[in-house]
């Protein structure tokens, strides 16, 4: 019984976090950078001049959007906030660390999904794209954006006081996954080589489910790009974990 | 349990570098307890090891009977922390940011709703309660900060510098509230550099040095262990050159210094050395605007427990 009340109240606590980041830093030009002029540029350099299909860039831009927007939060706000040391709140509080880390995540995946809406809105209202495939499409956009928000936060556990520190090395994993993950060349059209590596990449998984979803083909399959989807989640989020509490031991 | 914080053995070491070195002591609850120490003494790293936010190398500490290590949820739900710089949310309102807290403290909304306005009528704020903190004044950000340690009705206040930069008008409002949280039940650990605050405000403290505790005691007592600190301030009408060092050919006087147009005269027994200079003031043709016996300040003691050179201004210790 005391178990399930910590639980609840560590709940309450980590959607507290969430929602105060979605207020303090959505609207910071950082998060507008990085999080939606970002993707919408490439995209924009990626379909421009070229004769693709609607249907295969509305996937793109929306598995894009979540990926960089998703992935943006964390490493902008943990930066700052140890920047003012209002992240030495969170670690004078009664929660744990991971709750504070969840907080973080949410916030992440809000942005994520609620960024990334749009151009699915879009495509339906103006460019006949149909959701054949409700389920691989929310199962899609909830896993990459959790999973991307994680990401973002295992990153944002890279020393630095602010978020340019982490930006860098984040962008130098984020944007060659770009190249390896069926957003330029559709993974069926890669060498072989290339479809093992695109494999690895979580982008890919992401991009599958949504074009899955939008009637696309999908390369690997719905289970396998949940499945590996879900394992990356797993993996960000304890590895994140970990790191965080590395750092504390440090300070 | 009378004890608000019992430390151990409290060690902390940042790769070789040992920043606090075994450190043992206890606060009473309801007091006001001071700790002192010059820069880079290890006052920070020790508050930032009893409010949890760093974990000790060796050693332990308990808040309010809780072990900040394996306790830390319980020992932090009774504690408020107000670190060096006001760290509040300026694109919140004072209000969102009093709110905030009490949600991360899981206080429930109505309750949190009423500690807030509770807490911006005591601290002055209630009035500009919903505007943005980023144009509140240095002194409004911190009264906004210890008001949000005290969201979660803390049974213990870690104030690292509170009126360090501020106004007067600040400084006092600060020191009045201060007063009379402790008045109400509440115990203190007030972190400062100001000898002057200490001395008024604590009942007692504890002097670092280098990592370690140099003192622990009432202000007055540890006033009382260096009794060659005690002095005869002396203003003389008609000094001349060269009076600093005729001063100090006066039986008992150990060293005299020149404080603005006042000389003092260091030594371990006033009387006698009071009449040697009624002495020498007839003799050399002088004559005494004002004499002030007194005794050694919390600053004195401070100086000669820390080793300060005030005139290289660092440690005596570092210097090699």
């Amino acid at each position: 019984m005391v178990g399930i009340k910590r639980l609840f109240k560590e709940i309450r606590v980590a959607w507290a976090i969430g929602e105060k980041d979605i207020r303090i830093y959505y609207a910071k030009p950082p998060s507008l950078m990085f999080g939606i002029l970002f993707p919408f540029s490439m995209f924009l350099t990626f379909v421009i001049g070229r004769n693709i299909p609607i249907d295969r860039a509305i996937p793109v831009l929306v598995a894009q959007t979540l990926f960089f927007a998703s992935s943006s939060i964390g490493p902008i706000t943990i930066p700052l906030e140890r920047r003012t040391r209002t992240f030495d709140r969170f670690l004078s509080a009664p929660v744990s660390l991971s709750t504070v880390l969840l907080g973080k995540t949410i916030a992440g995946f809000i942005y994520g999904v609620g960024v990334s809406i749009i151009p699915i809105l879009i495509g339906v209202a103006f460019f006949q794209s149909n959701v054949t495939d409700l389920f691989a499409l929310i199962a899609g956009m909830i896993l990459s954006a959790l999973g991307f928000a994680a990401m973002g936060i295992m990153f944002a556990s890279l020393p630095g006081q602010g978020p340019g520190q982490v930006m860098m090395p984040l962008n130098f994993v984020r944007i060659p996954l770009l190249f390896i993950s069926g957003v330029f060349v559709p993974v069926k059209d890669l060498p072989a080589w290339g479809q093992v590596l695109s494999m690895f990449s979580p982008l890919t998984h992401s991009i599958e489910l949504v074009r899955g979803g939008l009637g696309g083909e999908n390369f690997f399959g719905s289970l396998v790009n949940i499945g590996v989807l879900s394992f990356y989640l797993v993996v960000f989020l304890l590895v994140g974990i970990r790191f965080h509490i590395r750092n504390q031991r440090k300070e | 349990m009378d004890s608000a914080i019992k430390a151990v053995n409290l060690t902390k070491y940042y790769g070789r570098l040992l920043a606090v070195d075994h450190m043992n002591f206890e606060v009473k609850k309801g007091e006001i307890f001071g700790f002192l120490g010059p820069n880079g003494a290890g006052k920070t790293t020790t508050v930032r090891m009893l409010t949890g936010i760093s974990k000790p190398t060796e050693g332990t500490a308990e808040v309010m009977g809780y072990d900040i290590q394996r306790q830390s949820v319980e020992a932090k739900e009774l504690m408020g922390i107000v670190p060096d710089i006001s760290n509040v949310y300026t694109d919140l309102s004072a209000w969102g940011n009093l709110i905030f807290t009490g949600r991360l403290y899981d206080i429930r909304r109505v309750e949190r709703e009423r500690r807030a306005k509770e807490l911006l009528e005591l601290f002055g704020l209630y009035n500009r309660r919903h505007e943005m903190v980023q144009g509140f004044s240095r002194g409004m950000k911190r009264r906004l900060c210890i008001a949000m340690a005290l969201m979660n009705k803390s049974s213990i206040l870690f104030l690292d510098e509170p009126t360090s930069g501020l106004d007067v008008q600040s400084v006092l409002t600060i020191r009045n509230l201060v007063r009379k949280l402790n008045h109400e039940g509440l115990t203190i650990f007030l972190t400062t550099h100001n000898m002057d605050e200490a001395n008024q405000m604590c009942d007692r403290v504890a002097i670092i040095k280098r990592g370690k505790m140099a003192a622990i005691d009432t202000p007055e007592r540890l006033k009382r262990t260096i009794r060659k600190l005690q002095f005869l301030e002396v203003s003389f009408v008609g000094a001349t050159r060269g009076l600093t060092t005729n001063l100090k050919t006066i039986q008992g006087v150990t060293e005299v210094a020149k404080h603005g147009d006042k000389y003092r005269l260091y030594t371990e027994d006033p009387p006698t050395v009071l009449s040697a200079i009624w002495e020498y003031v007839s003799v050399n043709d002088l004559k005494i605007l004002s004499v002030n016996t007194l005794g050694p300040s919390l600053e004195d003691v401070f100086v000669k427990l820390t080793g300060i050179n005030p005139e290289v201004g660092h440690e005596e210790g570092l210097k090699t």
